[in-house]
């Protein structure tokens, strides 16, 4: 192996340099490297995103059912028979904001909790911010069986233990009532959603420094009070995204809710995902209503992701 | 008139494809004379010899099959066995899939959607009257089948023939049944439990209160699954006059007084007799609670009683309920009288196969008698034939328990009945709306609103 000398090497990178920048310069420019970079992702986007998006977007116009090659163009009316006619659209919506938002809250307040928690140093402390992740890494659809296992109408373990107990008579009815249902669902879906917020927000946590904190507690502050003054604003904007993030995700949610009950019992848990699955693959085929369906989203979480875009900017 | 009854059998017979003794008793039940009959017959081209069997095919490259997954494992393992060895002998690389039944429509319409997928796909009921356009038209095979044994029974066409055309070939009906607990029943005041199953409505929700009171009640699905919460519903719906469509296929049939104080005898028959959990029950939930003795009644398909005596002859010592105990009653009947579902599963070869003919020589091979009654043998009565002249195996009549099983030809009504088990059918029977306005019922103690709402779903789909 030659040993350049670090003169001679420089001037070697030097001629090359002025030699693309003679026949290359396009890729000296940075604007255009951004979009070169940018390209593979965008593709990506285009092809997985946008084409299935605007796909949609057509066939929610459209009577299209599977199986049948014609179809025609109905303009609106998917949408407005979701909205004026379909009794079960009406329920699904109700549904889908009592799952988001009930659940998001708890999973901010454990999951804040468990950041606080985290955040101090202990034996195994790095072992147990791993383990925490769990449920979160695991795939949902394997996650929801185990939930299932717990609810399971006549066999669940719940039911078993505590009518050996004594403490009932017949088996809990996780679910099958509405508002059973709907609270098993929470439920599982809290457990799943805590890590999240706790490992973004411990992320956060760790970016405040301590000396304020030292200073805080000199000056005489309560712990309490050195959190809200102290630690919460630091980590304000990290909370913040985590919500809306959690709340987009919530909307969307499919799997869980699919494993459980798969809408039932009669709709009651019904999300925009499993009634539009129920409408476009389940059964008939009905990929224009299914499509309308799920279109229904889109501006609901169109009004999160700006909050959210914005909140990201105006970090920056 | 007779002449006009002659024609219009000779049409449907040659559309349907009906064997010889199809079409003598479809002229039984029009009425028709001897003379008449030979002339059907003749017309329908039946005077000649039996119809020739296809010729032998060259085969190779691959098949995929789709199918649901068998409630008898050991049919699975059967079916499997065969094909794969079918394929051996015809150099043809057969794959079979079986998927659970709600996940199996996902498939067909992925695989229809993208023009590509399994060759072969198993169809339930109505369903091919949603994916006929994307299926082969097999009218020969599905003559052929039925002309080996005896002809198709009159419920099959309706439930798998699409506008009197094979589209798929009929493999038979997942009966159902109620299975009961014979030592239950008695306990509960039943004399005779064992040939005395309830033969009304109202007595089942007589017996099922001492039941529950027992700590042993009736466990029935109403959560959304296909099998199990249909045939109650639509059975109970029926027997108490209404209907999801008059024979027009037009008019609405729902929202019928009587059916609405059927569902008030219902929603006090569910709290006082019922499982109450049964709103999130799928159709697997009631064989496991049956299994462990959770449960007195249910209906399902003789699969909890063939599991039984699996379990019992394999492991003894674990197993909990004793097949003697356990027998099978007709579903029972109200006002209007005794009804069920019936219809014909089958499977289509699909349009885009690139293997056309290997998979119509695996699909008449497979449903030539000597395949086929091994695979119907294979899973112990569990699928009632749709050719009559397998009715008399024994089965079917071996075992005086499953009798049930088969009588419910005699009531049993399409789905969509007295429509036709058309697309419409299809929706409703997968949108759950008949299966909802019981368990919705349930929830709001509220008989009347629970079934109008129905009422209007059912009207926005039979309208459009």
């Amino acid at each position: 192996m030659s040993v350049i000398p670090v003169r001679a090497a420089r001037e070697t990178i030097g001629d090359q340099r002025r030699r693309t920048s003679r026949h290359g310069g396009l890729l000296e420019r940075e604007g255009f490297l951004a979009y070169l970079f940018m390209m593979p992702g965008g593709l990506i986007l285009l092809l997985f995103m946008a084409y299935p998006f605007f796909l949609g977007i057509y066939l929610s116009m459209t009577d299209k059912l599977v199986g049948f090659p014609e179809f025609s163009f109905v303009g609106l009316y998917n949408f407005r028979y979701l909205l004026q006619q379909d009794s079960v659209f009406r329920q699904t919506v109700a549904n889908t904001f009592v799952y988001a938002f009930f659940t998001v809250p708890f999973k901010l307040v454990f999951g804040l909790g468990l950041a606080l928690l985290l955040n101090q140093s202990f034996r195994f402390s790095r072992v147990v911010r791993a383990g925490l992740l769990l449920p979160w890494i695991v795939p949902t659809a394997i996650s929801s069986l185990g939930w299932l296992m717990i609810f399971y109408p006549v066999l669940s373990p719940i039911s078993w233990v505590l009518k050996d107990w004594g403490l009932i008579d017949s088996n809990v009815n996780f679910l099958g009532s509405r508002f059973n249902a709907m609270a098993s669902l929470c439920l599982a879906n809290i457990w799943r959603g805590i890590p999240f917020f706790g490992v973004s927000i411990l992320a956060g946590l760790q970016a405040v420094p301590t000396d304020l904190h030292e200073a805080a507690a000199l000056d005489g502050a309560s712990p309490w009070q050195r959190f809200l003054a102290v630690t919460l604003p630091v980590i304000r904007n990290i909370v913040l995204i985590t919500t809306l993030f959690s709340i987009i995700w919530t909307f969307a949610d499919f799997q869980l809710i699919y494993v459980l009950t798969k809408g039932g019992p009669a709709n009651t848990t019904h999300v925009f995902g499993t009634y539009a699955w129920q409408v476009g693959m389940g059964g008939t085929g009905d990929l224009g209503g299914a499509a309308a369906i799920s279109l229904y989203m889109f501006p609901i979480l169109a009004v999160f992701a700006v909050i959210l875009l914005r909140y990201v900017r105006s970090e920056d | 008139m007779t002449d006009d009854r002659v024609n219009q059998l000779i049409r449907e017979a040659t559309r349907l494809r009906y064997s010889r003794r199809g079409v003598v008793k479809r002229a039984a039940a029009l009425g028709l004379s001897g003379s008449a009959l030979s002339a059907a017959l003749a017309g329908a081209g039946h005077a000649a010899a039996a119809p020739s069997r296809a010729p032998a095919r060259q085969t190779s490259g691959k098949l995929a099959i789709l199918a649901n997954s068998y409630f008898v494992p050991a049919g699975q393992e059967h079916f499997l066995a065969e094909a794969q060895r079918w394929g051996q002998e015809n150099g043809v690389e057969v794959t079979a899939d079986f998927v659970s039944y709600p996940d199996l429509q996902a498939k067909i319409g992925a695989a229809v959607s993208g023009n590509n997928g399994p060759d072969i796909i198993e169809m339930w009921d109505t369903w091919p009257s949603l994916y006929y356009q994307s299926m082969v038209e097999v009218n020969d095979l599905a003559a052929a089948a039925a002309d080996a044994k005896g002809g198709y029974f009159d419920w099959v066409a309706p439930t798998a023939a699409v506008d009197g055309q094979w589209y798929s070939v009929p493999t038979g009906f997942s009966s159902s049944a109620w299975a009961y607990r014979i030592s239950h029943f008695e306990e509960a005041g039943v004399v005779d439990a064992a040939n005395n199953f309830p033969k009304t409505w109202d007595e089942v929700f007589a017996v099922g209160k001492n039941l529950k009171a027992m700590g042993k009640p009736i466990g029935q699905a109403f959560g959304h699954s296909l099998g199990d919460p249909p045939n109650f519903c639509y059975s109970y719906m029926w027997a108490h006059g209404a209907m999801e469509v008059e024979e027009d296929g037009k008019t609405v049939a729902f929202n019928k007084p009587e059916f609405v104080a059927g569902m008030e005898k219902f929603i006090q028959g569910y709290k006082d007799g019922f499982d109450e959990t049964g709103l999130a029950w799928d159709d697997a939930v009631n064989n496991r609670a049956f299994l462990a003795d959770e449960i007195s009644a249910t209906i399902n398909g003789s699969s909890i009683y063939l599991t039984a005596q699996k379990d019992m002859a394999e492991k003894p010592n674990e197993a909990v309920v004793d097949p003697a105990d356990i027998t099978h009653g007709a579903y029972p009947a109200g006002p209007a009288g005794q009804f069920a579902i019936v219809g014909s599963r089958s499977y289509g070869i699909m349009k885009y196969t690139k293997n056309l003919e290997a998979a119509k020589a695996f699909m008449a091979w497979w449903t030539a008698p000597e395949q086929f009654q091994p695979w119907l043998e294979s899973q112990g009565g569990y699928i009632v034939a749709p050719q009559t002249g397998y009715a008399d195996l024994p089965i079917y009549v071996g075992d005086p328990k499953l009798k049930p099983y088969i009588d419910i030809i005699a009531y049993g009504r399409n789905k969509g009945y007295a429509g036709p088990s058309d697309i419409k059918a299809a929706r409703v029977y997968s949108d759950y709306i008949v299966v909802d306005a019981f368990s919705k019922a349930i929830q709001s103690g509220d008989a009347k609103g629970s079934v109008e709402q129905a009422a209007q779903q059912l009207d926005r789909i039979y309208r459009r």
